[in-house]
């Protein structure tokens, strides 16, 4: 994917950072995605887009705090940057003038 | 249950502290154990387990990766050597299997088919694979040596009855 356009599972990690509000990383990335969109999502795939969304600049990260079933690790916080803000407002209003484009008779007998 | 048991499989978990890149490697060990951990509430520690395995596995992409000089790294090298005998037996079984396969350009006397190598091959990783388990879960030497022996004495047996049939069976050779 080009630096302006997002692909479809980076577009959904990048809503769902932006929706745990400071409180993203890798494991309740998935279990959002998985409660939200029924989707069955590896720690591998996720762990690549957030990495490549970070490199785009779309992402900012800071370690967390570790805990006992982390076994000492700290957590990587994933929150959006403003870039990242930015590129969701475009993608949502393409989305929307393509879905006003579409004549009504379209959806009219579905 | 032992504390020990409650924990990550060892090999996967030492494969994945190799391959990562170091940069990345607490974040995801992190990730990786936490899901560890919710998996066996959920399922039960063998699944949880096979769902780690999987995992280590899905994570090996160049992304995590990241270069490749970190796969160098002394201490990561060590603690993967800790399996070397593992690794050797996996390497010894097509080792073995070379002897008939060059001895075939060169004599007449050797002729194995494809499904001759299958069954030797299986013959022998299933040999070797059992002496290791023998050796990681029997600590006293004595009873390494006999439960080695036995597997041994079996692996020929079975080597026996399909060359030359000692024993009559329908798998017998001639």
């Amino acid at each position: 994917m080009s630096q302006f356009h997002l692909g479809e599972f980076e577009e959904i990690v990048l809503l769902t950072v932006a929706i745990l509000n400071g409180e993203a990383y890798g494991v309740n990335i998935i279990s959002e995605i998985e409660d939200r969109l029924s989707r069955k999502v590896s720690l591998g795939a996720i762990q690549t887009v957030l990495k490549r969304l970070e490199e785009k600049d779309l992402v900012k990260s800071e370690f967390g705090e570790t805990t006992r079933v982390r076994g000492g690790k700290r957590k990587r916080l994933y929150e959006i940057t403003a870039r990242g803000r930015q590129i969701l407002n475009r993608t949502k209003a393409q989305r929307n003038s393509l879905w006003d484009a579409i004549p009504k008779v379209v959806f009219k007998f579905s | 249950m032992n504390s020990s048991e409650n924990k990550p499989p060892r090999i996967a978990l030492e494969f994945f502290r190799w391959f990562c890149h170091p940069d990345f490697l607490e974040e995801i060990e992190g990730d990786l154990t936490e899901r560890f951990h919710e998996y066996s509430g959920k399922h039960g520690l063998k699944r949880a387990k096979w769902i780690f395995v999987k995992e280590v596995l899905f994570l090996f992409r160049p992304s995590i990766i990241g270069n490749i000089y970190h796969l160098t790294n002394k201490n990561s090298i060590i603690m993967l050597l800790q399996n070397k005998r593992l690794i050797l037996i996996l390497v010894a079984v097509p080792t073995l299997l070379l002897i008939p396969l060059i001895a075939m350009q060169f004599s007449t006397g050797v002729d194995w088919k494809i499904l001759d190598f299958l069954v030797m091959g299986v013959l022998l990783l299933g040999t070797g694979l059992l002496c290791e388990l023998v050796l990681r879960k029997v600590k006293s030497t004595k009873g390494r040596i006999i439960f080695c022996g036995i597997v041994l004495l079996v692996f020929l047996l079975v080597w026996a009855e399909l060359a030359i049939g000692i024993f009559g069976t329908p798998f017998a050779g001639s």
